[in-house]
């Protein structure tokens, strides 16, 4: 396994895919980055030189990945539910984003979102909790009480 | 009355069984039997005597000659070795109109020199059944060895280009032409697949100071084999003229064996070292020269490399390309030929307008001076020479030795072999799919 910039990465895998271990980096990514450097297609890991792999680390350098990419959509997150906005709260109450139904699925919404959120609570993730701070209030309704 | 010390038999079946006799005993029959077997060694039924376990975590079915029964265990009245029949090598001399029809061996050495164990094609699965490498020797490959020894006076103007329909046998009358051409003293420069120089398997880079890329490895595959084979042809063309390859500079009386040995020293010469064999080559007129590239239609096309702004490469970008393309583009050797072959295998390495030129629809018959004046219009750089069907005595030459390879266990008829000629259109390689169904 080769260890680079925090990832392990299985040698023999062909580049492009290897790159695709890193969050942040796709299939299309990883093939603009063997572009960019000039490795073949079936290229792998293990046959790549220490200069080769010197010019990886520096290109994967210059990229936002990994923790700090983590860290940014965190922030990003934070953001919204800190200026209010409608995705900020449904972000916070762990439900769906985009306008999709909560009738019924919305499962991986409830089980994904509002993790950036929950991530720095240390009171129990509950919806009994999640009531008791108000999370469940509307705009106005804090106005009128 | 009956006799207490004389045994007599009782009258009835019944009564004679409960006297405890039997009329027909196998008790001497058994005994004779575990007397005959005791010799035997007792049989191991924990292990299997003529099946072999699979390796275990390899789910890959095991190809080739090696199989997975034990053979040195196994019954020797079904797994007999295969024959090997008895067959002349494919050389100069050996080329001639009275091997017409037969089956020739191709100098495995050769083979190893330029493909390092591959095949051009499908030959692979042919030759593996065989046993040896063979191919059958036919009219078409007549005329071009004919043409070859003709070319190596006077070369022509225009390369040619082997063109038909799959499984035709242009690779294999390519491989033939290149086999004679080496044994006859020529340069040989073949190249047996063009498609690792554009499907993007081996390493690329960018040129040292120039828009287009380089591929030493292949280069130095390429300047290796054309060593290996004609080392001796080499050694006979002087270099003319000093050349500079890298720091080092070559006299002119050193030859083009010392020139590819010194590319092949440091990798990054290796280009330089091809274009100057190229060069030197094409205008000497002491030894003529072979050129053979397979699936020579990959020149044109578009590759799966891409540059560093990840935009679809050319074959024309790289250097090992454009260093062979202008001899199909009118530039013309002293002496000796040019000769390349199509594949449709890989559609997207065949460009569409070659497609289009090598296969021309039917031609209207009314003359269009439009058309005629259209610059998009324009002809073929090169000849081409169509690979056409198999004969009734080629495809009898063909049955023949299959049944000799065994891999025809019934007698070869006429009816047979028009039978499966007709069902194959006389295509080589549905005729050798045809007898090789129930593999």
């Amino acid at each position: 396994m080769l260890h680079l910039l925090g990832v392990n990465l299985p040698d023999q895998k062909v580049v492009s895919v290897a790159l695709t271990y890193f969050y942040g980096i796709g299939p299309l990514t990883a093939r603009k980055i063997c572009s960019r450097l000039s490795f073949h297609k079936e290229c792998k890991l293990s046959e790549l030189t220490e200069g080769q792999l010197n010019q990886l680390s520096g290109v994967l350098s210059e990229m936002t990945i990994e923790n700090d990419l983590k860290r940014q959509v965190a922030a990003n997150v934070q953001h919204l539910r800190q200026i209010g906005t409608y995705v900020g709260k449904r972000h916070a109450m762990g439900l769906p984003v985009h306008g999709q139904r909560t009738r019924g699925n919305s499962v991986t919404a409830k089980k994904l979102n509002g993790k950036m959120l929950r991530k720095y609570s240390t009171v129990a993730d509950t919806a009994f909790t999640r009531q008791a701070m108000g999370m469940f209030q509307s705009p106005l309704s804090k106005h009128q009480n | 009355m009956i006799s207490a010390t004389k045994f007599t038999q009782p009258a009835s079946k019944a009564a004679r069984h409960f006297a405890g006799i039997r009329l027909l005993s196998s008790s001497p029959i058994v005994a004779a039997e575990k007397n005959a077997n005791s010799s035997r060694p007792k049989a191991d039924r924990t292990q299997s005597m003529a099946f072999t376990k699979k390796e275990a975590g390899s789910k890959r079915t095991r190809s080739g000659t090696s199989t997975s029964v034990n053979l040195s265990a196994a019954n020797p009245a079904y797994y007999t070795d295969p024959p090997k029949p008895k067959l002349d090598l494919l050389s100069k001399d050996t080329a001639t109109a009275s091997r017409l029809n037969t089956f020739m061996q191709i100098d495995d050495g050769f083979l190893q020199n330029t493909g390092k164990g591959r095949y051009p094609g499908h030959l692979a699965a042919d030759f593996k059944l065989f046993g040896k490498p063979a191919l059958l020797y036919r009219q078409v490959t007549q005329t071009l060895v004919d043409q070859m020894a003709q070319n190596a006076e006077t070369a022509p103007k225009r390369a040619t280009v082997l063109d038909g329909q799959n499984g035709a046998g242009k690779s294999a009358e390519l491989l033939k032409l290149a086999t004679v051409a080496a044994t006859s003293g020529h340069i040989v420069i073949y190249a047996l697949s063009t498609l690792p120089w554009v499907n993007s398997s081996r390493p690329y880079g960018p040129g040292y100071k120039s828009d287009l890329f380089v591929q030493h490895e292949l280069v130095n595959e390429l300047l290796r084999s054309v060593v290996a084979v004609s080392r001796d042809a080499l050694n006979k063309v002087p270099l003319g003229r000093s050349v500079t390859l890298g720091k080092k500079t070559l006299e002119s009386e050193k030859t083009l064996a010392d020139l590819i040995d010194l590319g092949l020293q440091t990798p990054s010469l290796a280009h330089d070292a091809l274009d100057q064999l190229l060069d030197i080559a094409r205008t000497q007129t002491v030894v003529p020269v072979f050129i053979g590239l397979d699936e020579v239609n990959t020149l044109w096309c578009q590759t799966s490399y891409r540059d560093q702004e990840d935009s679809i490469l050319p074959a024309n970008r790289f250097r090992l390309a454009r260093s062979f393309l202008p001899f199909f583009e009118g530039q013309s050797l002293a002496k000796g030929w040019v000769v390349g072959t199509t594949s449709y295998a890989e559609v997207r390495f065949m460009p569409k307008d070659l497609k289009t030129k090598l296969n021309p629809p039917p031609a209207i018959p009314i003359a269009n001076p439009d058309l005629v004046r259209d610059p998009g219009v324009s002809e073929l750089s090169f000849d081409v020479l169509k690979v056409e069907r198999l004969s009734s005595a080629e495809a009898w030459g063909l049955m023949q030795f299959y049944q000799k390879a065994n891999i025809v266990t019934t007698p070869v008829t006429e009816g047979l072999v028009a039978k499966k000629w007709v069902y194959a259109n006389g295509n080589p390689r549905q005729m050798f799919a045809g007898v090789t169904t129930y593999f």
